[in-house]
């Protein structure tokens, strides 16, 4: 069975937004492109993609802000022929992470916006405190975690 | 700052009863320009009823009843109006008594002059 998240507490705010929302692709990473919670997905090679270009995007797109206008942009929006693709941030105390979600014409951006940020509220409320030690994500680890968090996903944990 | 919109937003809001008017984009449900009262959310009413309107427009064509023109949704205090095009939405929040018959012509007046 495909699961929602790695982690409990992201489950309530990520279901939420997926049936308001009504897109058909979310995802949740940490910025160093550590999968926390997906919807949409059933290909545990498609997550580890669209982390690595999400996180990549979101470096360039805040760097990009910063030289622009002296601060990262707060959202990227890209719209195709028929998919739409909406990135942005969610700040909790347990950090920031990347958001990435995929809609087409049953939804829209204004509803995605909207929705985005009740999810943000939501995901900060549901957020437990800070680890007293928080592990290091080192390079060494990152395939090790990674393959961790996709198999707790696909049910192979 | 004023847009070519300003003026049927300002006509609109005119009216009696009238408690905000948006203009909207009808895919993206953004605001595109909006007359709005203090502590009226625009970009949720934009997105909802954008959304809702394009739903009712996708819902009449599956009905078979052709295009979906001046669309009306009465709440508890209040009352919901959306006419537009494959474009542009008008979005009018008005009370509950306002003169209804009168905001219809008003707005179909503004989608001509959007048009």
């Amino acid at each position: 069975m495909i699961k929602t998240s790695v982690e409990p507490w992201i489950e309530g705010p990520l279901r939420g937004f997926v049936e308001e929302a009504g897109v058909s692709l979310a995802l949740l990473l940490h910025p160093s492109g550590q999968v926390l919670a997906q919807h949409g997905f059933s290909r545990a090679i498609d997550i580890m993609s669209a982390c690595a270009l999400a996180a990549a995007i979101h470096v360039s797109s805040a760097e990009l802000g910063r030289q622009l206008e002296g601060r990262p942009f707060s959202g990227l929006h890209h719209a195709g022929t028929e998919r739409q693709v909406f990135l942005a941030e969610a700040r909790t105390r347990r950090g920031a992470y990347i958001f990435l979600t995929v809609f087409d014409e049953g939804s829209s951006l204004g509803l995605v916006r909207m929705y985005f940020d009740e999810f943000c509220v939501k995901l900060a409320n549901a957020a437990p405190p800070p680890l007293d030690t928080p592990e290091p994500m080192l390079t060494e680890n990152f395939e090790r975690d990674l393959n961790r968090n996709l198999a707790a996903l696909f049910g192979r944990a | 700052m004023s847009t070519p919109f300003t003026p049927v937003l300002d006509s609109l809001t005119r009216q009696r009863g009238v408690r905000a008017s948006l203009v909207v984009s009808a895919d993206d449900g953004i605001t595109v320009d909006s007359n709005l009262q203090i502590g009226q959310d625009g970009a949720r009413v934009a997105a909802l009823a954008a959304s809702l309107y394009r739903k009712a427009r996708k819902s009449a064509q599956a009905a078979g009843l052709g295009s979906t023109g001046f669309m009306q949704m009465e709440a508890e205090s209040g009352r919901l109006c959306v006419i537009g095009g494959d474009e542009i939405v008008l979005v009018v929040v008005a009370e509950r008594t306002a003169n209804v018959g009168l905001i219809r012509v008003e707005m179909l007046r503004a989608a001509e002059a959007l048009a």
